[in-house]
This record gives structure tokens, C-alpha cells and sequence, in this order.
């Protein structure tokens, strides 16, 4: 900022005054005056990625400056995060913050993480969340969790797949097993779609996945949603039941946000909350966000930060329960 | 017939203006990405998806489509003339259409690449609109155990036919699938042999290794023997494939068509197992297979053949269940979704301008696909001829910025630099880096599917042997194996692979 000042002065040259004014609307809140970048820490073409860019489109109407999406992805999602959390605090730079990087792998990492979720960030807005859905394989004669947890204490067991290992859907197996007294075999792929062709093909009965990649197969009846794992039921599904309502006490959406590295000014921080909740509002993105079965976030900046900290608390024990390291 | 008439009616919107543009597009921007070492097609068309949400569905499917299929067309052109594979399918194109290319058979091997993928592209475009659904089933009937056993018979006969010793291609299959397992571990999440380099927790990238091994470790060598140099540059020979050259090709084309066209539908892998399957093949069962190893045209031709009718076969999954076979298709529905559209079932019916639109734009991109390669060989054959003291430090960039522009991050830059030199000394020692790469792209896909099979058996190992397919698969690799370990039919093998020198 100070080296864009300087040659922003020396440009204006003899002309004092209006170097004057330049400095003066740069101090009362210039930014931004450059192109932002959008760290998204997965690769390109997932559900995070795909909403960064509609939300990229939304900003950069509104900001008048461009913003670069760029894909850092790896370890949990933390080499994106870990990035933006040692960036100049300018707001030039931010970071699709999500429940990966900011609340479960700060659990599977710990130690190693060279960030902390909560403190080295100023989180903005939270922008989406996704509730955990349970699907079964329609001909494998799972309809209810009652049904899923008799299976569970059977001698066979009950097989559930996830997206991957450590990923929220895997630690809510973890935790229904708790719930059911018995533990859950848990199957992981190699992201969502193998997993669900695998039950569609019926050779695991049931998946653990977020709504986004099965509101599909749901509407096609390819699966049959058995528990939606929030605290209300879904509105575009209002026949599905919660876990709660089923007499299993688990809730949890997956979530992301935007955040930028600690310290970022508050004006800054405060003009692009007011910004990407404007994107939010707008009812084409809202439409589409539906689409995809998210809800669009609708939070202030201090009550993201205080989101993201509660996050924090709540996966870790969860984390340990699971064995998952990175050891 | 339904068929026709909703292939007549795909035509009629594949043809529209619109779309013929954007297909066209779709297919420069592949050919040159596929051109250029490193940058692929997921990172293009992701970079690309904001500019379709302005077009309908069916122009933005298409011209991504384009880009895809395109990349695979001019993935071979730097395989061929450079030694440089930009995409797991190139790989094996490097093995014989490099070999050819110091022949100075280069524009042959271009001209075949490009006509056994328009054919390939072809038969599998009717497959695709047929038999689809049909062939979903073939794909959903694959569990774990049967893709175990299928990529362990992958790997059983790529030791076997392994040219030289027998010794050292196992040696380079057990140090790939060992690279293969550096990473994150699938099943629990713990971090394996990353020696605390978080870069590593996603793995060796491939595009390093495969650009190290083979391009990098290339230019090494031909900057050692300045006689090298001029044979490239001094012989260009006739562009055309001679009467004889093309006689081979055929059935090679043909047997490629088909194992590209079943393995496509495959999730995971699908156009990358297809191309080494299909040179496997050819090197067993083609006339031409003695000269394996010196640029035989039926290993340009089966594998390139393969790796197109993959790339269209892997939309069946795509376009009849909803679930992508790699990362493209995965943006693809991304790009779908965004535009209110469900990729499934019922897309055929819901969307038939969509789907039927997309189909015949594959046969169309093909074809633009041919018209824009054929005359351009002569252009890349010329390349040849740019002297080598400028061209192999273009290479290098083309493939420091390519390799950056994966992750935008100097770690996979160095990573090509360590298995450059790695692959110099692997071809000073006479180990082949094929077999290293086989083991390293299958070896792990082995690790998950063997793992996930004994989950689910609850560890029960007779899994492998109960479901047919599996066991069908492992009875062949055991023959293999036999075949290889008998003293005496070993040494028919290796007099069978003297006379082709």
C-alpha cells in the first residue's frame, strides 16, 4: 500500500493538490485500487471452487476491481490457508476459509499447521453452508436410521461411504457410531462421485456426503435420503427427517467463508462483509445456490469470527476420536 | 429409427452457428494447450467456466467438451516430435512416436495420431449415442476387487513385455508404485513418506515426473552427443504415411478403438489405462511387434486410437448417471449445475437438445479436429529443423512455466529438475522409464481399490477369487506370470525380442 502511495505521489508530481487528494481518498479508504486474489485451497472444480467463482464475479461488479481466483490446493486444505494467513494484511488477499482448513485439519494437523484458525485471519462473511445428508442404496433395505443402526449391530455391520478420510462427513460416522454403540465401517473414496456410484451400484448400502453432490441422485431416486444432519429439516426436502427427529442428537453443516490475513483493516473488512452478503442476497445467485442445496450465508464479520471459533472447538475432540493424523 | 432421428436431430443443433463456432473454439484452445507441456485441460477449463456462464448450457458444454478432446489430439504432437508427454495418455505415445520422429518418420507418426483418433473418435461418438445406458451397467458391475485385479494384470504384464531385462522393469514397476505411495494415505488420512514437505501431501505430481523422465532427461542426453542433434534436425522425411505404414496402422487402430471405447467408461483412469493397454497389446499380438522399441508405427497408432475413444466414453458415466469419471468431467458437471442443469438419468429426456446436441458436436469437434492437425504436421514437422541450441531452452521454459502453472508453485519445478536428472541416469543405467510410470499411475488406484475390497469383505481375501470378473482377471496374470517364470518359454520371449534388436 505505502509503495503504491509513493509512486501514486510521485506521479502527481508538481501537482501537489492532487496528490493530495489521491493520499487523502487512499487513507479514508481507497481500497481497492488493485486486483484482489481469491485463494481457493482446492483444485478446480469443486463445490468451493465453483461458488468462489460466482461469488468472484458478484465482488468484482461491485468493487470495481478484478479478482483473480487462484487454486492452491493440498495437506487438508491448508497450503492455500497457509498462504493467505502470512499475506500482507492490505485486502488485496483472501482466502475461501471452509470447514476443512479452519476447523478439522487445524484438529488433524495440529502442531504442524503453521497457522491458527482463529487468530491469524480476520474473518469476513460466511457465504455458504451445506447440510450433511445420509443416503442408502434404495434396494438395500435402509430407510430410517433405525433400520441403519439395527444393521450397524448386526453381525454384518453396517458399511458407510464417504468423500474421503478426515473429510466432516467421515468424523459424522465416527460420531453416529458413538451414538449407535457400535462402530461404523467406514469406507472412504477418493471424493464424492466414486462414493456415490459405488452405493448407486449397491456394493456399500449407505453414504455419508453433503448435500451438494447428492441433491442430484436424490431428485433422480437413484438414492433415498434417510437423515438430514441439521437442525431443521431441509426446505427443499421437507420430507426428509433430521438426525434429531430419528433420536440421534448430531447436527452439522459444512460450511465456507471468506476470510482475509489478521490485521486487515476493519473498514476494508467491513466494506467487502457488507459486499459479498449484497452477492448473497441477489436472487439469481440465491437460485442457484438453492440448486446446488446450500444455504447462502448471511453473517457479520464478528459473528463469522465467533463461527469459526465455536467450529473449532467442536470438531476437535471428534478429530482425536477418529485416529486421523497426519503421522 | 430413434436412433437417427435423434442423431439428426443432434446435428441440427450442433450445426447451428453459435455452437460450430464454439466447438471450433473449444478445439484450437485444446490443441494448444494440449501442445503445450504442463497446462491441461482442467486447469484451462476451469479458467474458462466463468466465460460460458454467459452462452447456453449446450454452446458452454460443447465448446468445453472441445477443449477436452482437443487436448488429447495435440497432447501427441510434443509427445511425438519432443519426447515431451503433457498428459498421462501421452505417455506411451512418447515410447514409439519419438522413436519415429528420429527415423524422421515424424510426420507419419503425426498423420496417424491424428487419423486413428478421428476414427477412434467416431466409433466411439456412435457408441456413446447407442449403447450408453447399456454400457453404464458394464461400468456399475465393476466392484472393488475386479478393479484390483484388473490393474494388477496391468502391471503383471507390463513387467512381462518389458524390453531388456526383466530384473530391472520389475525394479522400475516397484520404484513407481513406491512413488505412487508418497502422500496422503486414502483410508486414514495419515500423511506416508512426505518427510514433512507439506507440497508432498498431495502426492508426486505426475506432469514432474512424467516431464523429468522423459522430456527433461531427454535434452540431457542429446546436449551430451552432439551428433544427436543434427539427426534430428537433418532428417524431416516425407510427410505422408507410406502404403506399408498404413497397412499396419489399420488393425492396430482397430484393436486401440475398442480397448479405448471399453476402458473409457471406467471411472478413474479410464483414458490412461486405455493407452497402455493398448500398447501392451500391440506389442504382444501386432505384425510390426519385433520392432518395438524403434518406432513402430502400430504403437502410435493403437494407443493414440485408444486414448480418444476413452476420452468420449468416459461422458457415458457423466451423461446417463450423473457422476464424473475425472477431474474434466467433474468440472463439466460443475459447469452443468451452474446452469440449472441435473446432469442424470433423465437428461436424455429433460435436455434432448443437450444431449443429443453434445454427441453430434463430439463427431463435429473431430472432425474440425482433423482439418485443423492435418495441415498444421507439416508446420510442426518444421519445428524439427529450428536448430537445437535454441530449441531446448524454449522446451525448458515451456515446461518451467507448464509445471508452475499446475499449483502455482516452484516445488513442482524442482520436482522436474530431480527426476530430469533422475531419468539421466536411468537411461545411462538401462532402466526403462515406461514401466516406472505404469506402476506409479497404477500402483496406488491398486492400493485404494485392494483396500476397500477387504473392507468391505470385512478381510476376508476370498473376495478376489468368488466375483467372476476378478477372478477371470487374476487366472490371466497368473498365466502371464507362469508364462514369464518358465525358464524355457522365457527364452523364446527374449530371443522374440533380440531379432527386433
Amino acid at each position: 500500500m505505502s509503495w503504491t502511495l509513493r509512486r501514486r505521489s510521485l506521479l502527481a508530481g508538481s501537482a501537489l493538490a492532487v496528490a493530495a487528494a489521491q493520499q487523502a481518498r487512499a487513507q479514508s479508504g481507497a481500497w481497492p485500487s488493485q486486483p484482489i486474489r481469491l485463494v481457493v485451497p482446492f483444485a478446480p472444480g469443486g463445490t468451493t471452487d465453483l461458488v468462489a467463482r460466482l461469488l468472484a464475479a458478484g465482488l468484482q461488479e461491485r468493487l470495481g476491481v478484478s479478482l483473480v481466483v487462484e487454486n492452491r490446493a493440498g495437506a487438508g486444505a491448508t497450503v492455500g490457508s497457509e498462504m493467505v494467513a502470512r499475506a500482507a494484511p492490505d485486502g488485496y488477499t483472501l482466502v475461501m476459509s471452509n470447514i476443512a482448513s479452519h476447523a478439522i485439519s487445524p484438529a488433524v494437523y495440529r502442531g504442524r499447521i503453521r497457522y491458527d484458525a482463529v487468530t491469524d485471519f480476520a474473518h469476513v462473511a460466511l457465504v455458504v453452508s451445506n447440510p450433511t445428508v445420509w443416503v442408502a442404496n434404495p434396494r438395500a433395505g435402509i430407510r430410517t436410521l433405525a433400520d441403519a443402526a439395527a444393521r450397524a449391530r448386526s453381525a454384518s455391520g453396517l458399511d458407510v461411504a464417504t468423500s474421503g478420510a478426515g473429510s466432516s462427513n467421515h468424523l459424522m460416522v465416527v460420531r453416529m457410531g458413538q451414538l449407535v454403540g457400535r462402530e461404523l465401517n467406514h469406507i472412504p473414496f477418493r471424493g464424492a462421485g466414486p462414493a456415490m456410484q459405488a452405493v448407486i451400484a449397491g456394493q456399500v448400502p449407505m453414504m455419508s456426503d453433503s448435500l451438494p453432490s447428492s441433491v442430484n441422485h436424490i431428485r433422480q431416486g437413484s438414492v433415498i435420503a434417510v437423515a438430514m444432519a441439521s437442525a431443521q429439516r431441509h426446505p427443499a426436502f421437507p420430507d426428509v427427517p433430521t438426525f434429531r427427529e430419528q433420536g440421534f442428537d448430531l447436527a452439522s453443516d459444512s460450511w465456507f467463508g471468506l476470510s482475509a490475513p489478521a490485521g486487515t483493516p476493519p473498514a476494508v473488512v467491513e466494506r467487502l462483509n457488507r459486499e459479498t452478503r449484497a452477492v448473497l442476497a441477489d436472487p439469481a445467485i440465491r437460485a442457484r445456490f438453492a440448486e446446488l442445496g446450500g444455504t447462502p450465508g448471511d453473517m457479520t464479520a464478528e459473528g463469522y469470527g465467533e463461527f469459526v471459533r465455536r467450529e473449532v472447538a467442536l470438531w476437535a475432540p471428534l478429530v482425536q476420536a477418529s485416529g486421523a493424523t497426519p503421522d | 429409427m430413434d436412433l437417427i432421428t435423434n442423431l439428426g436431430h443432434g446435428f441440427a443443433v450442433a450445426l447451428t452457428f453459435n455452437n460450430l463456432l464454439f466447438c471450433l473454439i473449444g478445439c484450437v484452445i485444446g490443441t494448444a494447450i494440449g501442445v503445450l507441456p504442463g497446462i491441461g485441460p482442467v486447469a484451462t477449463i476451469s479458467l474458462l467456466l466463468p466465460i460460458t456462464f454467459g452462452q447456453p448450457a449446450t454452446t458452454a458444454i460443447i465448446m468445453l467438451a472441445g477443449i477436452y478432446y482437443g487436448a488429447q489430439y495435440g497432447g501427441s504432437t510434443t509427445a511425438i516430435l519432443l519426447n515431451l508427454p503433457g498428459e498421462v495418455s501421452s505417455v506411451v505415445t512418447t515410447l514409439e512416436g519419438y522413436k519415429m520422429a528420429r527415423k524422421g518418420r515424424a510426420g507419419a507418426a503425426l498423420s496417424i495420431a491424428a487419423l486413428g483418433s478421428f476414427f477412434a473418435g467416431t466409433v466411439a461418438t456412435i457408441l456413446v449415442a447407442a449403447s450408453g445406458p447399456l454400457l453404464t451397467q458394464v461400468a456399475l458391475s465393476f466392484g472393488p476387487a475386479d478393479y484390483f485385479s484388473l490393474m494388477f494384470l496391468g502391471l503383471v504384464i507390463s513387467a512381462v513385455l518389458a524390453q531388456g531385462s526383466v530384473i530391472k522393469s520389475i525394479g522400475m514397476v516397484a520404484l513407481g508404485v513406491s512413488l505412487g505411495m508418497v502422500g496422503t494415505d486414502v483410508q486414514t488420512g495419515q500423511q506416508r513418506f512426505t518427510f514433512g514437505i507439506p507440497e508432498l501431501s498431495d502426492g508426486v505430481g505426475f506432469v514432474s515426473i512424467a516431464m523429468g523422465m522423459f522430456g527433461i532427461a531427454e535434452i540431457i542426453l542429446n546436449l551430451e552427443r552432439p551428433e544427436a542433434r543434427s539427426v534430428m534436425s537433418g532428417k524431416v522425411g516425407s510427410l505422408m504415411m507410406t502404403r506399408e505404414e498404413f497397412k499396419r496402422a489399420v488393425p492396430a487402430v482397430l484393436r486401440g478403438t475398442v480397448v479405448g471405447s471399453l476402458l473409457g467408461i471406467l471411472p478413474g483412469g479410464g483414458a490412461a489405462l486405455s493407452s497402455f493397454g493398448s500398447y501392451m497389446m500391440e506389442r504382444k499380438i501386432s505384425k510390426g511387434r519385433h520392432e518395438f522399441g524403434t518406432g513402430a508405427i502400430e504403437g502410435v497408432a493403437g494407443p493414440e486410437s485408444a486414448n480418444n475413444a476413452a476420452s468420449q466414453t468416459s461422458f457415458i458415466p457423466l451423461l446417463t448417471l450423473g457422476i464424473p469419471a475425472n477431474a474434466v468431467m467433474a468440472l463439466m458437471v460443475g459447469a452443468l449445475i451452474i446452469q440449472g442443469i441435473q446432469p442424470g438419468p433423465r437428461m436424455v429426456e429433460a435436455q434432448p437438445d443437450l444431449f443429443w446436441g453434445l454427441i453430434a458436436s463430439m463427431w463435429v469437434g473431430n472432425l474440425m479436429l482433423l482439418v485443423i492437425n492435418l495441415p498444421m504436421i507439416g508446420i510442426w514437422v518444421k519445428l524439427l529443423a529450428v536448430p537445437y541450441r535454441h530449441m531446448y531452452p524454449s522446451i525448458m521454459i515451456f515446461c518451467a512455466i507448464g509445471v508452475y502453472s499446475l499449483q502455482n508453485n516452484v516445488f513442482d519445478v524442482y520436482q522436474t529438475v530431480v527426476f530430469g536428472i533422475f531419468g539421466y541416469l536411468c537411461s545411462k543405467l538401462r532402466l526403462e522409464a515406461a514401466p516406472m510410470l505404469i506402476g506409479f499411475v497404477l500402483g496406488p488406484m491398486m492400493e485404494e481399490h485392494l483396500r476397500r475390497a477387504m473392507l468391505l469383505s470385512r478381510g476376508d481375501p476370498m473376495v478376489f477369487i468368488e466375483r467372476p470378473i476378478s477372478a477371470v482377471m487374476l487366472g490371466i496374470a497368473a498365466v502371464a506370470l507362469v508364462a514369464m517364470l518358465l525358464p524355457n518359454i522365457r527364452k523364446g520371449k527374449d530371443s522374440a525380442l533380440q531379432e527386433g534388436g
